[in-house]
């Protein structure tokens, strides 16, 4: 595909975008006004920049990237807008923040390139860890931690002389500073890991002294979930880091080994914290628990369920209805509203960004790329999965964002650094 | 008249987004037919010149192999000043395409790096002659 062919979705995206707006305006019974317009604006600025920054710095880049982002983005936008017009206004301006940090990433690796980033992988580890805990400052603090529906995975900013206060989600950067870590560390070690110890039955054990690192990964993620109570991050990272060692040193083993540290884990969670065993009890029977812990979820079915096959369309639903729809429900709005029609189209969405994800990591003819573009691509596969699983009642809900389509800066943020830095590896292939 | 209205609308949206998801899977089919990762093994190699001058723009290689050069008398004619009359020949062995560099003033590289005895390339893999850069296919 040509990037004449990638400009267009961009725009296509984008007209998406706005028609849903104007969809929106049209059942609240408004006429059209400026929120179309500034719609477009804001995603043919937005995406069209990111278009313009690869044309000039990494002009290999694979053209499928953006315009899939660029649709998620779309259809989630559409019902963001939909819930509350005050958040849509909001993430319009994440957006192009998101955009232009997207686009700073690919100047600042347009000479270097990906490669650099091994040089820093543990000063990345260090700010990526220390973003982790960064949640963990006290109250008083001029930057300091907060509390939100009994997770502390928000950071706070008063800033001096105003009353504003600037928040923002550390855990979403960290993410990905972790896994470029990870990517650089396995580059390394990789071959090392894969060597077979000892057999036990049809088991291969790796030496005992390459196992470190799968126990303090279980550690952090453990840290995690104990301190800041953050069930859905704690087990992305966990995730992450087993899937990425599976990728390097092709060995069931470290799958078989996470599965069972996890499942220790959640059982010991499970027997020592109480808010961990209310998700757990409100995820195996919802409905006992309609009126508190359970709540959410049998929402979150029943708009589902009324959305039927083409949904109630646009702005005639009530997701109004599910607690956190625009953010971590944003997967029910939208079945309510679009039907399974919609969601299915979502999750198309989703099964091309990580089939030309991982289409990037298998060309790459470099062991650290290779690793990088895998690890990039399994943080937004699992977040999307995790969370949407959370919200089908596959798996207890635990608090993550959907990768381009719920509403928040620091995760649009997130995921655009990502973009780029897939957009950055494929263009080095072309090399 | 507005429930029909709004069911139109509904439809009508319903059907954009899956003409855009189609878009792109259209895009990634005609990306991964030109991939040369994608196509089956055993098909015969060839040798694409990605930039500079040359007579042709692709050529099959052949299992006695080509001589690139700058040279009437090369089978792979390139008019790249920085290439040498006869500067690496790429062919056959065992059923891997190899390159040799053929004592030239700049060196071949394979993939970036220089090469001095005769390197084995699979698809995917790019050759380096003089400002001419070939991609094995």
């Amino acid at each position: 595909m040509t990037r004449r062919a990638e400009a267009g979705l961009i725009v296509a995206a984008a007209l998406l975008a706005s028609i849903g707006v104007a969809i929106v305006e049209f059942t609240n019974g408004d006429w059209l006004d400026a929120q179309v317009a500034l719609t477009f604006l804001a995603f043919a600025g937005s995406f069209g920049g990111i278009h313009l920054a690869t044309v000039r710095w990494a002009p290999g880049a694979s053209s499928l990237l953006v315009p899939i982002a660029a649709f998620l983005t779309a259809v989630g936008f559409i019902e963001i807008y939909r819930l509350d017009s005050h958040l849509a206004a909001l993430q319009r301006w994440s957006l192009l923040v998101a955009a232009a940090v997207g686009a700073l990433i690919l100047w600042l690796l347009r000479n270097a390139g990906v490669a650099v980033l091994r040089r820093y992988r543990y000063v990345l580890l260090a700010i990526g860890i220390g973003f982790l805990l960064l949640p963990l400052l006290p109250d008083s603090w001029l930057i300091h931690g907060a509390t939100v529906n009994g997770s502390r995975l928000w950071v706070r900013v008063d800033v001096p002389a105003t009353s504003r206060v600037l928040s923002f989600q550390p855990g979403e950067v960290a993410k990905v500073l972790i896994t470029i870590f990870l990517a650089s560390y396995l580059a390394e070690r990789a071959e090392a890991m894969a060597l077979v110890g000892r057999k036990l039955g049809p088991l291969k054990i790796p030496e005992p002294r390459h196992l470190g690192p799968v126990f303090v990964a279980a550690g952090v993620a453990f840290l995690v979930l104990i301190y800041q109570r953050d069930l859905g991050a704690s087990l992305l990272l966990f995730g992450v880091f087993v899937a990425m060692l599976y990728v390097a040193t092709g060995r069931s083993f470290y799958v078989i080994a996470g599965a069972f540290l996890a499942l220790v884990a959640g059982f010991v969670a499970y027997s020592s914290f109480a808010h961990v065993q209310r998700r757990i009890d409100a995820w195996l029977d919802p409905f006992a628990y309609y009126q508190d812990a359970g709540y959410q979820t049998v929402q979150g079915l029943f708009a589902m369920g009324s959305g039927a096959l083409t949904g109630s369309g646009i702005g005639l639903g009530r997701p109004d209805l599910i607690p956190a729809a625009p953010t971590d429900f944003i997967f029910a709005a939208i079945a309510e509203e679009m039907g399974l029609a919609g969601s299915l189209a979502v999750l198309a969405g989703f099964g091309l960004l990580l089939a030309v994800g991982f289409g990037i990591a298998l060309r790459s003819r470099d062991r650290f790329r290779k690793y990088l573009a895998s690890g990039l691509t399994i943080v937004l596969g699992l977040q999307a999965f995790i969370i949407l699983a959370g919200v089908l009642r596959v798996l207890p809900i635990t608090g993550l964002t959907l990768p381009f389509m719920s509403y928040g800066g620091s995760s649009l943020v997130a995921n655009m650094v990502i973009i780029a830095l897939l957009l950055r590896v494929s263009h080095e292939e072309r090399l | 008249m507005p429930a029909l209205f709004f069911n139109i609308i509904k439809i009508l949206f319903l059907l954009l987004l899956f003409l855009f998801l189609w878009q792109i899977a259209r895009a990634i089919r005609s990306h991964v037919g030109s991939n040369p990762g994608a196509r089956a093994e055993g098909t015969a190699a060839e040798l694409v010149i990605l930039t500079g001058e040359s007579d042709t723009d692709r050529v099959r290689i052949r299992p006695q192999g080509h001589v690139i050069g700058r040279s009437s008398d090369a089978d792979i004619r390139i008019s790249d000043p920085y290439s040498s009359e006869f500067h690496a020949r790429v062919g056959m062995q065992d059923g891997h395409v190899v390159v040799h560099d053929l004592g030239s003033t700049n060196g071949t590289y394979v993939n970036g790096r220089r090469v001095t005895s005769p390197t084995s390339v699979t698809r995917g893999d790019t050759v380096q002659i003089g400002k001419t850069i070939l991609e094995v296919r």
